[in-house]
């Protein structure tokens, strides 16, 4: 099975409930930049960082557990420590059904951009 | 309030809103943020920052919560708790009335009272089961005093704060009162 065939596979495997949120595309990447386990106060400041979007806790935080929901993350609880207020972290890691999610999106961006820069030089 | 300590009430509201799964995790990110935040800034900004964070977490929250099955449930003990109120409420309106005190204006000063004990007792009980449903009980509260009122459910001419009182201290007792009973519990536990 050549890559795009496969690629189409998955595409044509993933239910429409399934496709990715831009937020929740967003947020994946952070997680797969940040390798080994991230919480949401580290994802949140990752993505500021590098896109300038200043988003709330709350938000990362409800979207990675929609994303755990579908199989895409998964969490496990650190040890609680006195800077946190005696709060355990709950860290996330991207699990191989994410990380095929990506390449899903990728190749969608990909798929739908080829050939418009030339396009948007134009106008 | 000590340097390194966010904000108590933004705490609460957070306590108060956000899921059980990950109430730990979010409420440690943010102390543990802000405690940083005031190491290298004021505390002013510091919490201002904490605020935003709070009040901008909050619709994704209760959002959230509506999504996820573990809403149904919340709703249901809050309906149930409610009605367990309302019989609670007319039986003690009606022993009120007939033998304690007759006159209906004399009643007027005793509604309130019973009013807030069935409230808050309903909030303890709710928050007892599941601690989700006192939100949604809060508003049901709130929703149906909306309507009485709407609907001049009391013959007796009362004053538009009364009216008010029943409104927002309703639900206020019914969030409120499992909390402060909480607290009371851990500082009995402490000392």
């Amino acid at each position: 099975m050549t890559f795009s065939a496969y690629l189409f596979y998955i595409a044509k495997q993933m239910k429409r409930g399934e496709l990715l949120g831009s937020l929740e595309h967003i947020i994946l990447l952070a997680l797969a930049r940040l390798d080994g386990g991230a919480h949401g106060m580290i994802v949140r400041r990752e993505i500021e960082e590098r896109t300038g979007r200043n988003i709330s806790i709350g938000a990362v935080y409800a979207t990675l557990e929609r994303l755990e929901a579908k199989g895409y993350v998964s969490s496990f609880t650190g040890e609680p420590t006195p800077e946190r207020g005696g709060r355990a972290k709950r860290l996330f890691r991207v699990e191989a059904a994410g990380k095929r999610a990506l390449e899903v999106s990728e190749q969608t961006i990909r798929s739908m951009t080829a050939g418009l820069k030339d396009r948007w030089r134009t106008i | 309030m000590s340097r390194s300590s966010p904000p108590t009430f933004a705490c609460w509201l957070l306590e108060t809103v956000v899921p059980t799964s990950y109430r730990e995790a979010i409420l440690g990110d943010l102390i543990e943020e802000y405690t940083l935040r005031t190491e290298s800034t004021s505390r002013f900004t510091a919490s201002r920052w904490f605020w935003s964070q709070t009040c901008r977490s909050v619709p994704s929250m209760v959002w959230s919560s509506l999504r996820s099955r573990d809403c149904l449930i919340s709703i249901s003990i809050a309906v149930g708790v409610y009605i367990v109120m309302e019989i609670l409420e007319y039986a003690a309106h009606l022993t009120i009335s007939k033998w304690v005190f007759p006159q209906p204006t004399t009643y007027v000063f005793l509604a309130p009272v019973v009013f807030l004990t069935a409230s808050s007792i309903g909030g303890c009980v709710a928050a007892r089961i599941c601690r989700g449903a006192t939100k949604f009980l809060a508003l049901i509260v709130m929703i149906t005093v909306a309507v009485s009122i709407y609907l001049k459910v009391c013959t007796i001419p009362v004053p538009w704060w009364y009216e008010f009182g029943f409104l927002t201290l309703g639900p206020l007792a019914v969030i409120i009162t499992p909390t402060l009973f909480e607290r009371l519990k851990q500082q009995g536990a402490v000392t």
